[in-house]
This record gives C-alpha cells, structure tokens and sequence, in this order.
C-alpha cells in the first residue's frame, strides 16, 4: 500500500457483500504454475492489493474466491476469470488499479467489472495451439482436420475419478488449420466446463500419434484466447 | 534459458520458469559485475531461506550489481540436462551460470555438499579452483558451515567468515575496482584476504600434516595475509539493510511465510550448538524496527504468517512489547504469529495465546537430554519441573500433542540418561491426565532423537563421536524401554550423522572424497531418498580416509584443528574452560546473568551482550 491510496475504511460498507470479476492474463513463465499454486498466490495478491475483502464467517475465515476454468500447466490464456468478494464499496477501476500493481507482467489483469452471469454458463473454450516446425514435415491440413473431426477417437483422459478412454472428438467442436513459415496452426473450440473439460494438450498427442507430429523435442504453445456460453456467445 | 519443451517434460516446472513477483531484473550491460548465488538444494528448499532474501537484496541494491538466483535442479531435470548437454541457468534472466563474475553458494549443512559440487559441474565450470581460469566466475562460500569449509577448500575462490550484508558487496566492489585496472584473479584474491575483514582465501594458507594424521601447521603464502580471519558482524541491526521485498515463490516452499529476525545471536550458551557460539555477540532489533519492517513486509507480500526468527525467542528483552505492536493489525488481516522454537524455562500462556500454535494441537519443545545431570553437562539449563509446568500450560488450553527434541551420543551419556528421554516422555503422559480440563482424547507424546554430532567452535569440538554401532545401540535400547502406546518414538539416521560428522570436522584431505563422491554421481545427500551409507564408506575407503579419525577420535587440547585459522570471536580457552565445566557437571549462567568472558565482545555491537564489560 502506497501512502497516495486511500485507507480501505474510507470506503463506505456495503449493505451486502459484492462479488467482483477479474479478468486476468497467464502467460510466460507462470504457464508453469498450476492451479492449486495459483489459487493459493491469489490470496496473497489480494492482501498485497490492500482490498476491502469480505470473509468467510466460518471457523478459518478466508476470501471467497473463485475462478471460472482451471487452466492445465503448460498451457497460456489471456481470457482467465476469477471472482472475489468485497464488503465496501470501492470502484471497479480502483480494485483493478490495485490488483495491477500487485503483481507481474505475465500474471496481469485486464478489467475488472461486477459479474452478472454465472461461471456454469461456460460451455466451450478457444485455444490457439502453434507447433514449430519445418514446413517440409508438416503433415497435410486436410490429414490434421481428418484426425480430429472422425469419431471415435479414442484417448486416455485423466478426470477426477481416475483415468478413462474416452472419444475426444465429441469434445472438439471446431477446428480450423493453418500453416505458415513457423510451422502449424490449430485453432480449436473445445469442450469446458465442470467434468467435461477437454485439455487441448491431449489434441496435440493425438496428432503425436496417430500422425507421427510433433516430434517429442518440438516447441509448441498453447494459448486459451476466449471463453463462450452454449450457443458460442463469448463468456465475460 | 531452459526451452518450453524442457519445462513441460519435468516435474513441477514452477521451479525453474522464474516470473516471481518481487524478482530484481538488471540487464547485463547496465551492471559492472554479476553474481549468481546459490542455495545448492531443491527450488522449494533454497525459496525458503532467509539469508538468499537479504544478500540478493543487499547485492542488487547496489546498481553497480546484478544478482540473480540459482538453485539445484531436482534430479529428473538433472538427467535431461545431461542428456541434452544444457548448462544450469539462473532464474531471472536464464544466461548461463558459468558467464556470471561470482558464484556465491550458502553452505547451510554439510550434506549439501555434494550437490554444490553437482552445481559446478552441471555449470561447465571446473570443480577446482585452481583449475579454473580468468574466464570462470570466482566461487565464494559462506553460511554457517563455511566456520570449517576445510574439506570444500580446493573447490571455493574465497568464504566468507561470518555475516556477509557489508563484506558481499565490499568483495564485489574491491573486484570491480581492480579489474577495471586490469588484475588477475589472483592478485584480487590476495587484495581481498589483505584487506576485507572476514575474507578467507583457503588457497593462500599452506596445511602441513603429522605422522599420526593431524594438522603440523597451517601457515600463510605470504607475510601480508592474516594468520587469522576474525569473523565480520553487522554491528548495528536496527540500521542495517533490510529487504522490503521477498520474491514471492508461487510453487509451495518449506517456509512460505514472512520471516521476520529479532535478534541475532544467542545468550544461552548450550556446549553443543555451535550457532549458539558462532553467532555471538547478541544483538536486538527494536520492537519500533521490527513492527515497522514487519507491516512493510505484510503490505508487500501478502503472505497470512509472520515466523519471528531467531535462536531463542523467548530470550528477546522486548517480547511483550513486540508480540503486542504485531496483534495490534495482524489478528484484523487475518495474519497469524508463529515462533520457531520455545524454551521450556520461559513458557507462558500468554505467549502461546498470542502465536498460531492455537490452530494447531501440538506443540515442540527440546529438552536435549534425559536427564538433570546431562542437561547439566550441556549446559542445557533447564529442568524436568521446567518441562513439566510448560506441558501443563500446553494441556490446559487444549492440546495434546507435544513434540519433544533430544539428542543421543552426547558427552559423558549413559544408558541411563537414554532411559530418562523415555522416562520424561512418560511424566509428560502422567502431566496430561493430572491437568485438570485437558483434551478429550488421550495424549500423544512424540519423542524425537537426533545423533550428537560435534562442531567446531563448540565446547565440545573435541569431542568423539560416538561410533554408529553405538548409536544404533543406543536407540534400540531407547525403543524397547518405550511400551507406551501415547509414545511416538523417531530417530534419525545414525550413519547419516556419522558422515555429517566426518564433513564437520574434516580438513582439506577430505577434497579426494568429494571429487570422487561427484564423479560417481552423488548428489541430494541430505535427502534420505539419495543418501548411500555403504556409498559413502566406499569413496572414504577408496581414497584411503578413515572416516573414525575425524569423526570417533578424541582429539588433545593442544592440538591444531583444521578451522584454527578462523576466529570466530569466541576464544578456544572459553571453549576449554567449558568443555572441563561440562565434565564437572557445572552449567554456566546465561549471558544476561553474568559474563562468562567468551570473548565475543571484541568483536563489538550496539549493544554488547554483557552490560559489566560495556
């Protein structure tokens, strides 16, 4: 806290505690940060960000805090959401002005703005997954389309209740395929959602597979660039 | 720089991407010297220690300096290294180690000296110093262990003798100056030992040895080098450096809290400890600092727990005040109090209301010994009554787990002291039930045993060890005297307190060892998942060391140990005269009571120790 800031109590409480939405970045080096290290860093960039924050009135108060889609390690957004809880009445900009300065570059917020819709509503999520290579070894667009658009598919997908084969295809909704000079291009719209996320990593093995690319040492990266509701609206 | 590839094919990639809130970034060209500094252990260990937060602070305060961060990489990224021929990087900005100006390494326990080594190696830089030209950074260690560094000598540039936030960046400044004027590495080093108070150059010291294996004399190269290195203090702590900011792990580490440093020091005087006469003279920080650096430390890392660090909280003059100032904001944000280790004598129900403790239902305490008379001999001072009042409080406000710490193999121990841990243990059985409003459930009492092992700078550095037979006979014995079933018994590894030993006390012959342990592959010793007894004893073997000499050997009083060139403020006829108080049985009153006349003094402070000798 910074002696310009205002003091938390000079904002006046609010009759009910307000949930607020951040959107926030993931990239760079904290692709390597799971979720559970994220979730527990979070609460420290509350505290550093000195916000009005409301507790949990049970036996180990803590901040609520939820986020609307884990993202797997290994894997960039630039579109993550996570909701906090605040009991005084301070303005989104000035929430959004402190969380900034709270914390790095590739852990950034974008906007932060009061939620109306409910997280349950995200029904897909899009992804730009770009593997270098050589363009001599890459394998035909239409092949690539082919693989991922044929059920059954079959691949082994690690959930909560253990590892299971399931056919992915179901779960990809649209791919568009791409080359240039770096190598491919995968734009995917795939399956999110509580119980029914589809890691777009288990995409790239598949390709890995069933079409010999990429090979185990190639450079490739994962970015989630949007969220959407059932009927492919974009989620804010 | 490590490749996304790399970082997604290991395990928790978290370790070595960086990104941290709280890191310093420096560019190259806008620095004159770069340092890497080393905690030579795991990513979650090394996060956790709080000397890293105050030298990387101290160093990149300067703008003339760029310190970045290095740490072992845990072993399945070691192999892939390997495999691929990729040198260790550091955090921040992932250059290479091996292009950096200094390599400073924190020697925090003996059994990381394997991987200090494995960190050179995976580096590109040569393990000995006297191998490794112009173009490779200059080694220095320090930390406690670098009191004898003998057995790493042949690896290290220089060591830093005592505190390093004055002498780190006066090393850097004195290299920066000459080599601006074009000098060698050599004449640096030579600079350095000449000049800087604190700074030990091992190459400058010729070591002859006896017939029967023990050190003839250790002498100077040349007359300008001091036959003594008198370790360096910070003289004031409530002025000196203090970083504001941590860098903030986002991966899960040991300690993963604010570590806040009352005092340094210690006025107990436990014939064992060698931080306890190491670290002497004792000197505070004010409550007023201390509240102060704390709530800017809260404001700009976030974390829920503040650790109060020190050798012996319970001994701060200001505690009461300081604990108070804290609770003042601490309980509103949520923010709980932890202390690292509490006294039996000094105890209270109102310190335990005030610490996290109450989360939790257990509480340590650590008598060391089993009984009266070898507390006595430890100069441990204090008493079974002490203990038993201190687990009443505990019992009383609802516990019902304690924690208690001892040691086998200490000087002058029988078989009876052994039974007496088990017998303490038991009064703390009887204690629960005859505490009126205790817990429910029935107690569980745990008894924790480490191996004695004897240090340097202590009064028992001339001590033997005992062998491990007779320490593994010594917890066998102890694990049958305890039936009780609310009685948890553990005990480490007597053979790793062996080898611990032999490193301790060690002198430069030891170096054959180690180069031998690295190039079978040794590394992550002070790990039980990699630590090979039998491994061990074959390198000691094959170079023709007999491990019982340094570690199993009385040694005489008139002999020159290895560490004799240090001095560490504390003088060794202190030493002698409580090594024969210990054995007559007779305890020394803590500092605060009367001056023993340990001689630390000389080495000033703010506020000396001892008020007679002000």
């Amino acid at each position: 806290m910074l002696c310009e800031d205002k003091m938390i109590e000079e904002y006046p409480l609010l009759p009910e505690p307000k949930t607020v939405r951040l959107k926030f970045c993931k990239t760079g080096a904290l692709q390597y940060i799971s979720h559970l290290d994220l979730q527990r860093n979070f609460g420290r960039i509350l505290a550093r960000a000195d916000l009005p924050l409301w507790y949990t009135q049970g036996f180990n108060p803590h901040p609520k805090l939820v986020f609307a889609l884990p993202l797997a390690i290994g894997c960039e957004s630039v579109c993550e959401l996570a909701d906090i809880r605040i009991n005084r009445d301070m303005p989104c900009d000035e929430i959004l002005r402190r969380m900034k300065k709270a914390t790095v570059r590739e852990l950034d917020f974008l906007s932060c703005y009061e939620a109306n819709r409910k997280f349950a509503e995200i029904t897909y999520a899009g992804y730009l997954v770009k593997i270098q290579s050589p363009m001599n070894m890459l394998p035909a667009e239409a092949d690539v389309e082919k693989l991922l658009t044929s059920s059954p598919l079959i691949m082994i997908r690690k959930t909560k209740s253990g590892e299971k084969e399931t056919d992915i295809v179901p779960m990809i909704k649209k791919v568009r395929v791409s080359k240039d000079e770096n190598g491919l291009c995968l734009r995917l719209l795939l399956s999110a959602g509580e119980g029914n996320t589809l890691n777009p990593e288990l995409v790239v093995s598949a390709l890995r597979q069933h079409l010999a690319f990429p090979g185990e040492e190639a450079e490739y990266s994962i970015m989630r660039e949007y969220l959407t509701d059932g009927s492919r609206k974009e989620f804010v | 720089m490590f490749s996304s590839s790399l970082l997604k094919s290991v395990s928790k990639p978290g370790r070595y991407a960086g990104g941290e809130f709280g890191q310093i970034l420096k560019k190259r060209e806008d620095v004159d010297a770069n340092f890497a500094f080393c905690f030579p252990d795991s990513y979650e260990i090394g996060m956790s220690n709080l000397g890293l937060r105050i030298l990387y602070g101290v160093l990149n305060k300067d703008p003339k300096i760029r310190c970045e961060r290095v740490f072992a990489p845990w072993t399945d990224m070691e192999d892939k290294m390997r495999e691929k021929g990729i040198l260790l990087c550091t955090q921040e900005s992932g250059e290479e180690v091996r292009s950096f100006d200094f390599l400073g390494f924190t020697l925090q326990y003996e059994m990381c000296y394997t991987n200090v080594l494995n960190v050179l190696e995976l580096s590109g830089i040569p393990l000995l110093a006297s191998e490794r030209g112009e173009e490779y950074p200059i080694v220095i260690g320090g930390g406690p262990c670098s009191y004898n560094a003998e057995p790493m000598a042949d690896f290290f540039d220089l060591f830093n003798i005592g505190e390093g936030e004055e002498m780190l960046p006066e090393i850097v400044n004195l290299r920066i100056k000459m080599k601006k004027k074009g000098a060698s590495k050599q004449e640096f080093l030579r600079e350095a030992a000449r000049t800087i108070e604190g700074v030990y150059v091992p190459s400058l010291y010729d070591v002859s040895y006896n017939e029967d294996g023990t050190v003839k004399a250790i002498e100077p190269k040349y007359p300008d080098v001091p036959r003594k290195v008198r370790k360096r203090i910070v003289k004031d702590l409530d002025t000196m450096f203090f970083p504001e900011q941590v860098v903030m792990p986002y991966i899960e580490c040991v300690q993963d809290r604010i570590a806040l440093e009352v005092f340094r020091g210690c006025i107990r005087g436990c014939r064992f400890c060698q931080a306890g006469m190491v670290c002497r003279p004792v000197r505070e920080k004010s409550p007023e600092t201390l509240l102060k650096q704390a709530k800017c430390l809260y404001d700009n890392t976030g974390y829920d727990e503040i650790s109060l660090t020190c050798l012996s909280i319970s001994d701060y003059t200001r505690l009461r005040e300081l604990t108070d100032g804290l609770i003042e904001w601490t309980d509103g944000k949520k923010v709980s109090l932890s202390l690292p280790s509490l006294r039996i004598d000094s105890f209270s129900k109102e310190l335990m209301d005030k610490v996290a403790s109450v989360r939790t239902s257990s509480i340590t305490f650590a008598p060391e010994a089993g009984t009266q008379r070898l507390r006595d001999v430890i100069n441990k001072n204090v008493t079974e009554e002490d203990l038993m009042r201190s687990a009443g409080i505990a019992f009383e406000t609802g516990k019902d787990t304690i924690k208690l710490y001892f040691m086998n193999g200490l000087p002058t121990e029988t078989l009876e002291d052994i039974e007496g841990i088990g017998l303490l243990a038991k009064a703390c059985v009887e204690k629960y039930y005859a505490t009126p409003g205790h817990g429910k459930r029935p107690p569980q009492i745990t008894i924790s045993v480490s191996s004695f092992v004897p240090k340097p700078f202590t009064p028992f550095q001339w001590e033997p060890q005992d062998t491990v037979a007779q320490l593994e006979e010594k917890n066998q014995y102890l694990k049958e005297k305890i039936t009780d079933r609310k009685i948890r018994y553990t005990h480490h590894d007597a053979r790793v307190s062996h080898i611990e030993a032999v490193l301790a006390l060690g002198d430069r012959r030891l170096s054959a060892a180690l180069i031998e342990a690295r190039r079978q592959g040794f590394r992550y010793d002070a790990w039980d998942e990699f630590f090979s007894y039998e491994k061990w004893m074959d390198v000691f073997a094959k170079c023709g060391i007999d491990t019982a000499f340094y570690a199993n050997r009385r040694k005489a009083e008139d002999e020159i140990l290895p560490w004799d060139t240090i001095d560490c403020g504390v003088t060794k006829e202190f030493l002698l005269r409580e090594k024969h108080k210990a054995y007559g049985e007779k305890t020394t009153p803590s500092c605060r009571e009367a001056c023993s006349g340990c001689g630390a003094n000389c080495l000033g402070g703010k506020d000396i120790c001892c008020a007679k000798t002000k």
